[in-house]
């Protein structure tokens, strides 16, 4: 029986899924090919996850304009995984999204996600429907490791691959960062219960064991409580020299805020869930100034060789793109480049197919060549370091100008 | 820093988050008293309390950590900021006891309990779409002030904190006992029936109930602004539960019981963080919980239904 309620809310599911660009029910013209696009668009990650899609529509629709693959057209299909209940993106959400993909036979390729955690729901479901995904920022190191294959690759080919390098990198590197150029003797390290994070932290903290940096204690922090004011006075009580933090902002903004208020002048640092606006706005200054955070990328957006790009991108979005909105053009670039050799090589666009393409591909990108090991890894592993540096003449909300690079971490 | 100045620390520390649980952890007990209804739209109408503070504090031209008020300037823009939030919250409670929970009374079963988890839910997510869900700095126009004892420190702020959340429980407890309305309010909440017959306004007593409970939490979102510098749609969940638990391990119901509850509650986090580990502060709360409604149901300070059922 329609009542009157479950009529309105049948209309506020359509025209939110329509605004949210679901599928819609027109059928398209013959010939085209779907690349879906799956971030968290709404919610507490919204403004990177937003640079991403951009990045990744951007690379959709150059090509498309330039008539790239001749007799086809491209079409990005993004879905959001975040949802309101969660306030930031939902595993739930992101497995859903998944089985979307793999049941639109249109949808060739995938460009995301941005969390691992939802990377995590997704893998499984992606492998075994054979569908590829590039991701531009999960760095979790578990989704492509072989010795998880039977989870995260039941399909058992690889189809996750990604455009930046993993945690395996981010973590030790910045441990790296920290014994060699920083010169710290010793270490406290938290982390925000996530799958990110928690790994994140590991590996950082492995490292440090084995550059004889002293890891004065570990703790996990509820993401969703307020106050982490009795760990920062324990850290304060340990004669703590630096901190790290593995996470992403939704706590890390308030461990800025309590950190700064209790132990204000140890050195501090953390990955690239800390590489966000909501560190510089939510935390503020002076709370924010002086964090060191890693992106497992190199540094492209004020490498002259991308200017033009950069600039493409400004105009069409009005906005400044980020070191993974690149990479989240790169994996569209990767995708094209899939498709363009199945096609000239006389075969069907067939997930299978594509999926082949890219993980023997050798693609020419803005961050540079980009080739994938056995497993679906970027074989470069690059981690760039940036120190958060109030830049007045910004607004707070500019990483690119609130985030000043220093360098490449050392590698181990 | 030595282990008797860390203990002080900690306790400085807990105190301070402990009044923040208690002034929430009011609003639970207040309307349970009366209506035996757990109000679960509680938690958000906190969250909506430091969305309020932190307009109001922008209103004089206060944004970020860099500018600071000192002297009567520094006290009016706070007390206004503290009176339009109550005010603000007090009346939202009133709204949505009216809207959303009086075409409900009298319902049998939990209809109204998971109706106020339905408006919590809707506050929250209107929120967080009519001002997105990043992390809002919420501006701190105190001067920073430390005392020190031994090496642990106290902030003006925190005692500040203190001092407002022991006036605002007192003056509620007052009010509670002293006041006509307060008397119609214990005595609604000890039998509906007989006040009604009495001559009391059970309505207005109600709304009273929620407009007091809800001007609290407005206190409390306002604290929690300035005391953590930050804001955004999410705080109220996890705060509001542990002030949820804070009500009912005092003994849901009873006005000291959730003031006790909540420092005590306060003191736990702020223990486990410094002697077990942070992520088992959960864990010890919620222990704490089981183990006291084992012994005592009615929690620490309640009694088991005076003379109801």
């Amino acid at each position: 029986m329609i009542t009157r309620r479950s009529a309105a809310t049948l209309l506020a599911g359509t025209a939110l899924g329509a605004a949210f660009g679901l599928p819609g029910i027109a059928e398209a013209a013959d010939k085209e090919i779907i690349i879906g696009i799956n971030l968290p668009i709404t919610g507490a990650d919204a403004a990177g996850a937003k640079r991403m899609m951009n990045g990744a529509l951007l690379g959709i629709q150059q090509a498309n304009d330039a008539n790239e693959i001749p007799g086809y057209k491209l079409k990005g299909l993004v879905l959001n995984d975040a949802t309101a209940t969660a306030g930031q993106y939902d595993p739930a959400q992101a497995a859903t999204n998944a089985r979307k993909f793999v049941s639109n036979p249109k949808v060739l390729a995938a460009i995301g996600p941005e969390m691992s955690g939802a990377a995590k729901a997704m893998a499984p479901i992606l492998s075994e429907g054979d569908l590829t995904i590039i991701t531009p920022s999960a760095t979790n190191p578990d989704l492509t490791n072989p010795q998880f294959a039977a989870q995260y690759m039941p399909g058992g080919k690889p189809v996750f691959f990604r455009t930046v390098t993993t945690d395996a990198f981010q973590g030790p590197n910045m441990a790296n960062f920290y014994a060699e150029t920083l010169g710290v003797k010793d270490v406290y390290i938290l982390d925000d219960s996530g799958a990110y994070g928690v790994g994140l932290a590991d590996s950082f903290e492995a490292q440090c064991k084995a550059k004889g940096v002293k890891v004065l204690g570990r703790d996990r922090l509820d993401p969703t409580a307020s106050d982490y004011t009795a760990v920062m006075t324990k850290i304060k009580s340990l004669s703590a020299s630096s901190l790290y933090y593995g996470g992403v902002a939704g706590a890390g903004v308030k461990v800025v805020k309590e950190s700064y208020a209790v132990v204000p002048n140890i050195k501090k640092g953390a990955g690239d869930g800390m590489y966000s606006p909501d560190v510089t706005t939510g935390a503020g200054f002076p709370a924010a100034e002086g964090w060191y955070v890693t992106n497992a990328s190199p540094h492209m957006t004020e490498d002259p060789k991308v200017a033009a790009w950069i600039s493409a991108y400004q105009s069409a979005f009005n906005q400044s793109p980020d070191d993974y909105a690149i990479t989240s053009y790169d994996g569209v670039l990767v995708i094209l480049a899939a498709l363009k050799k199945v096609i000239a090589e006389g075969k069907a666009p067939t997930r299978d197919n594509v999926r082949a393409a890219v993980a023997s591909s050798t693609v020419d990108t803005l961050q540079g060549t980009v080739s994938f090991d056995a497993n679906g890894d970027i074989k470069q592993r690059v981690v760039s370091v940036f120190q958060i540096v109030h830049n007045p003449a910004y607004p707070l909300d500019d990483t690119i100008h609130q985030f000043k690079y220093i360098g490449v971490a050392p590698q181990s | 820093m030595s282990p008797f100045d860390l203990l002080l620390q900690q306790i400085i520390n807990g105190l301070s988050l402990g009044s923040m649980y208690a002034l929430l952890a009011l609003g639970f007990t207040i309307v349970y008293g009366i209506m035996e209804l757990i109000n679960f739209s509680h938690f958000n109408v906190f969250m909506i309390g430091s969305f309020v503070a932190m307009g109001v504090l922008s209103l004089f031209g206060l944004q970020g950590q860099s500018i600071l008020m000192h002297g009567a300037p520094l006290v009016v823009a706070l007390i206004v900021a503290l009176v339009v939030t109550m005010v603000a919250c007090g009346l939202l409670g009133v709204l949505i006891e009216r809207v959303a929970l009086r075409p409900l009374r009298g319902v049998q079963g939990p209809m109204a309990m998971i109706t106020t988890i339905g408006v919590s839910y809707v506050l929250s997510n209107a929120t967080m779409l009519a001002l997105g869900a990043n992390t809002k700095n919420f501006p701190n126009p105190i001067p920073p002030m430390t005392f020190h004892i031994g090496t642990a420190q106290i902030t003006a702020f925190q005692i500040v904190i203190w001092v407002l959340s022991a006036l605002l429980m007192g003056g509620l407890y007052m009010f509670v006992q002293r006041s006509k309305l307060g008397k119609a309010m214990r005595a609604t909440a000890q039998d509906p029936d007989a006040a009604l017959m009495m001559g009391v306004e059970v309505n207005r007593v109600i709304m009273t109930a929620f407009f007091l409970g809800s001007a609290l939490a407005g206190a409390a979102g306002f604290i929690f602004g300035l005391y953590y510098n930050f804001t955004n749609f999410g705080i109220g969940f996890t705060a509001g539960l542990r002030a949820f638990t804070a009500a009912v391990l005092g003994g849901i119901g009873n006005i000291p019981g959730a003031m006790l509850g909540g420092i005590l509650i306060g003191l736990i986090e702020a223990m486990a963080g410094q002697y077990v580990g942070a992520k088992w502060a959960d864990v010890i709360i919620f222990s704490l919980l089981v183990l006291v409604l084992i012994a005592r149901p009615a929690g620490l300070l309640g009694r088991l239904a005076p003379t109801k059922s």
